[in-house]
């Protein structure tokens, strides 16, 4: 099972499992992350699951839409390394990934 | 005396016109409250609410679309009944929908749509609701008014789901002509429990043929998309399982999203110098709605059976126990809301309400009511001066009848007539909206016991697996005969419901080592020595 390393908000970190073809986002949640709102439910129209990818993941992951682009223009707290959570899917090659859950808009 | 919070909210239709005062009865009990007589489970606060939600792992879906008073189809034995939920899953009502599926198979299936409403894709289609609403809106203000709900809120959400899913145009008048004759979700008259998905199976039919066709001969378009998605790990649906996620987003988003409209219009007519706010500056419209959905949206509940020993809050919750999660009393829950009865167009966070629900099975087609609602609400104000409701229909303000349907789901007015005035420089349409006309034939031909083509009316056709809908053949003693010698048991199951609208030869290619070649050819030469009806 893919690992992955959430920080929260408050800066704690912690490793979850997450079953391979579920999205960071449903891993997080699932997990039982109160902080990651998904407002949407993982169908790209909100930006309320906004992560930080590690740098060093950053070419694992899959090319952002042109959607995920618009929808995240419109955080005050995008940087180089945000993605929607919603729009990565987990299987074993991104194992280990690491993501910060963005501060809130 | 029976209290307001001891009345039986499933059944009690006195509470339909204003669940609001029931729920904060049920509330005065606690955010958790298990009811006495039944044992259900009331959970009236948000922060409560949310936390059944997120626990997909204590909580199953399963009884979401039947509620919690219905009887379980099986004795809850243990402390995790998920196996006994799973083997008896299809005889939930709607058990086997998307809104009730648990774990894999929901996440999996949920998937295949995660890119039906994604904004682009929603602008794609904003043309086609843009144009439908404003032909809809334009004729309404031509004629002075309009009933709302039946005659404009139905046909235009269907419209535009139909429109969404690609469903070609000559097939969209057979889709709301199954809905309007359904009855709404969570009816309250139980006759129609059985009966609910009713809309659902004759619609699947078309689906049927569409994902068959689909898969056969992909083209550019949503529907060849949608049958040819793969789950996230790469493997292929079933296609019936497709069939069952597109006529699921029919029946879920068609009566909420209508329910939407006339629930918003209801504000619009009553809350004192609102329409002429939003029609001055109609980009508060998205606002509004999110106030709109907090204080009255169309789905007032759902439902959750607790398959794991649990707990909420303090309470222990044994595996088995009904949960009745109230989404509306949340979304007026004191200590989440500041001054929750009030409608505030600028209220903060408005849009984390649980109108849609949240977590794994919040509403996926979210986007697009938002959408379609925002939409046509724009067309209204665009072409009108005032919307007022119909006095001689509704009442004076302060004293409205307003009929809410009958349902302990559905949040929405059964009819809402409205008086509109003209905007200044309003041209009325030279022509009457130029909706497909309802062709002849109506429902019954959809389960095939009346037949399309005029010349299947006039002559009598022999039988054929190719040409004769099963319906018309089981409701045949002498056909029905032939093929439960071929397929035993064939007429009586269960899943036959979804193929009444189809050839055998088209069910053969969902179920090819079932219904071979061979045996429908055998099939055709008894049937050929029939007489034809």
């Amino acid at each position: 099972m893919p690992e992955l390393i959430v920080t929260t908000r408050e800066g704690d970190s912690r490793p979850i499992e997450a079953a391979s073809g579920v999205s960071v986002m449903e891993a997080i949640r699932d997990a039982g992350f109160d902080e990651l709102l998904a407002l949407c439910g993982g169908v790209c129209s909100c930006a309320t699951c906004h992560v930080h990818v590690d740098p060093s993941c950053a070419a694992l992951l899959p090319a952002m839409s042109a959607d995920e682009d618009d929808l995240l223009a419109s955080s005050r707290h995008r940087d180089a390394t945000s993605r929607l959570s919603c729009q990565i899917r987990l299987d074993q090659s991104l194992s280990g990934l690491r993501v910060t859950i963005a501060e809130e808009d | 005396m029976t209290t307001l919070a001891e009345r039986d909210y499933f059944s009690d239709h006195s509470i339909l016109r204003d669940p609001y005062a029931y729920f904060e009865a049920v509330r005065e009990q606690g955010p958790i409250y298990r009811n006495p007589d039944s044992g259900i489970i009331f959970v009236t606060g948000f922060d409560e609410v949310l936390s059944v939600l997120k626990n997909t792992e204590d909580f199953s879906s399963a009884i979401a679309p039947s509620g919690p008073a219905a009887p379980l189809p099986f004795t809850p034995e243990g402390s995790d009944i998920t196996p006994q939920i799973e083997a008896h899953r299809t005889e939930f009502i709607g058990g086997d929908l998307l809104v009730s599926l648990d774990d894999k198979p929901h996440t999996f299936s949920r998937a295949l749509l995660g890119r039906l409403f994604i904004p682009s894709r929603l602008k794609a289609s904003e043309q086609f609701i843009a144009d439908y609403s404003d032909a809809l809106v334009k004729e309404a203000v031509a004629n002075g008014g309009c009933e709302l709900v039946k005659g404009i809120a139905t046909p235009f959400v269907t419209m535009v789901i139909a429109d969404l899913l690609g469903v070609p145009d000559g097939d969209r008048q057979y889709f709301m002509e199954a809905i309007e004759a359904g009855p709404p979700p969570g009816s309250l008259n139980s006759d129609d429990l059985i009966a609910q998905n009713q809309p659902l199976v004759i619609m699947g039919t078309y689906f049927v043929q569409y994902v068959a066709d689909r898969r056969e001969t992909p083209r550019d378009d949503i529907l060849s998309e949608l049958s040819n998605a793969k789950y996230p790990d790469g493997s292929t649906p079933d296609a019936l399982e497709i069939v069952r996620l597109t006529t699921f987003l029919f029946g879920a988003g068609q009566d909420t999203s209508a329910k939407l409209l006339g629930n918003a219009m209801r504000f619009i007519v009553d809350q004192p110098g609102l329409q002429d706010q939003l029609r001055a500056d109609p980009s508060l419209i998205p606002a509004f709605l999110e106030e709109v959905l907090r204080l009255e949206g169309s789905t007032k509940m759902t439902a959750r059976i607790a398959r794991r020993d649990t707990h909420l809050g303090d309470m222990a919750i044994p595996a088995g126990t009904t949960v009745m999660v109230a989404l509306a009393a949340a979304n007026r829950d004191p200590r989440r809301w500041t001054d929750p009865e009030a409608f505030l167009l600028d209220r903060p966070k408005a849009k984390e309400h649980l109108a849609f629900g949240r977590g794994a099975h919040v509403c996926v087609g979210a986007p697009l009511a938002r959408a379609e609602v925002r939409v046509i609400l724009e067309k209204f104000f665009e072409h009108t001066a005032h919307i007022d409701l119909d006095e001689t229909k509704h009442g004076r303000p302060g004293e409205r009848t307003l009929e809410y349907e009958p349902s302990f789901i559905i949040r929405g007015l059964g009819e809402m007539h409205l008086k509109l005035t003209p905007a200044e420089g309003f041209v009325a349409p030279a022509k009457p909206v130029a909706a497909e006309a309802p062709r002849k034939g109506g429902l019954k031909s959809l389960f095939g016991f009346g037949k399309k083509a005029a010349t299947a009316d006039d002559v009598p056709q022999p039988y054929s697996t190719a040409t004769t809908k099963i319906g018309a053949l089981i409701a045949d003693p002498a056909a029905t005969a032939i093929l439960d010698r071929h397929f035993p048991g064939v007429s009586t199951d269960p899943r036959i419901g979804m193929g009444k609208g189809m050839t055998l030869r088209t069910v053969q290619k969902f179920a090819p080592e079932l219904f071979t070649t061979e045996a429908l050819d055998a099939v055709d030469a008894e049937l050929a020595q029939l007489p034809a009806r």
